[in-house]
């Protein structure tokens, strides 16, 4: 319904470079996993944090 | 704002948001969190109103995740987009009249001395270009004038964004916007210049696309100003609404203007300023 950020589990490294590119707060958190995870509901899906994400592991979608 | 001034009192819990519960149990204060910390604690923002991509609103995020006290910090604020955002922050904060912002602070800060002189008060003004630059030059000037122990961050935009983009004195030459068609006849006014000749300890111009670099800057500045004088930084933050770019371009057009050279990352810091944070840095090691 809504354009929010997605991740790719599978290529995140944790390198946690979308969390401090990104404008709105406790969008992306970090994992125990050592992985980030994406509240939908907050994402206002501008895609910062897809410009910067050195693996492409982050897409901007639609559910 | 301390812990027990806000922790709910028993017999409450189930009523109070879970937003404000997650704030008590998991919140910053008094922890040392700095930058590389956001993401696995609630930060002080809670669901701003400002546009998708806004690098205003990124350039706060890590100025306040960056603050080394923010249980004993009150923030001053001025009108603009950044003025959006203080309602939904959990620190003590201040909204007057526009242009006023480093004058109350001043105010406060020799109120809070006076009031607490044995307990560290930082005294931290957040304003945009507009209420730094232009109306409140006059204000912010008198205050590193006084030599004020305060600390004065800038979120450049470059334009005054929150009313529909007229050109503000921090606009690049030849910056056309919604509001001024023909184009800016006149270049960017140079504040950290104006800052350092006017007696500010510590100078720093940097931008959200170096956030260690931003995070180091306010430490630096807000430690500074506690003890040897004003201190002033500048945030370079794209407003991707009124220079209609994408708001994915924010941190590349930071980059790509740092490339070309029109942007620049400076800082300044006086002999006494850094004989402070040697100081510090000595009785850290002991």
């Amino acid at each position: 319904m809504y354009y929010a950020a997605r991740v790719a589990e599978e290529k995140c490294t944790g390198c946690k470079i979308c969390i401090i590119s990104c404008p709105d707060s406790n969008v992306i958190a970090y994992c125990e996993t050592k992985k980030v995870k994406i509240d939908a509901g907050r994402c206002k899906g501008c895609g910062l944090c897809v410009s910067v994400c050195p693996k492409d592991a982050l897409t901007v979608s639609q559910d | 704002m301390n812990k027990p001034i806000f922790q709910i009192s028993p017999g409450f819990e189930e009523i109070m948001p879970p937003e404000y519960r997650e704030l008590v149990a998991n919140g910053p204060y008094g922890k040392g969190f700095g930058v590389s910390d956001l993401g696995s604690y609630k930060e002080l923002i809670e669901e701003h109103p400002l546009c998708a991509g806004c690098g205003l609103a990124l350039s706060i995020r890590l100025a306040l995740a960056s603050l080394p006290n923010p249980g004993d910090t009150v923030i001053v604020g001025s009108t603009g987009c950044s003025s959006l955002v203080f309602p939904q922050v959990a620190l003590h904060n201040i909204h007057s009249l526009f242009g006023n912002q480093n004058a109350v602070a001043s105010g406060l800060k020799r109120a809070l001395k006076l009031r607490f002189p044995d307990k560290v008060k930082d005294v931290v003004v957040i304003a945009g270009d507009g209420a730094t630059a232009d109306i409140g030059l006059d204000m912010v000037m008198q205050s590193w004038f006084r030599r004020e122990n305060i600390t004065t961050i800038m979120l450049d935009n470059e334009a005054y964004a929150n009313t529909g983009g007229q050109e503000s004195g921090m606009s690049r030459q030849g910056a056309v916007l919604n509001m001024a068609p023909t184009g800016k006849k006149f270049p960017k006014a140079t504040l950290p210049e104006v800052a350092q000749a006017a007696g500010c300890a510590y100078v720093a111009a940097t931008s959200p696309a170096h956030p260690r670099m931003l995070e180091k800057a306010v430490r630096k500045a807000v430690l500074i100003a506690r003890e040897v004088g004003p201190t002033y930084i500048q945030l370079f933050s794209p407003c991707p609404t009124n220079y209609k770019f994408k708001p994915q371009e924010t941190i590349p057009l930071i980059k790509q203007r740092e490339k070309e050279g029109i942007f620049r990352n400076q800082e300044y810091i006086s002999d006494e300023a850094q004989r402070f944070l040697d100081s510090l840095e000595e009785a850290r090691k002991k």
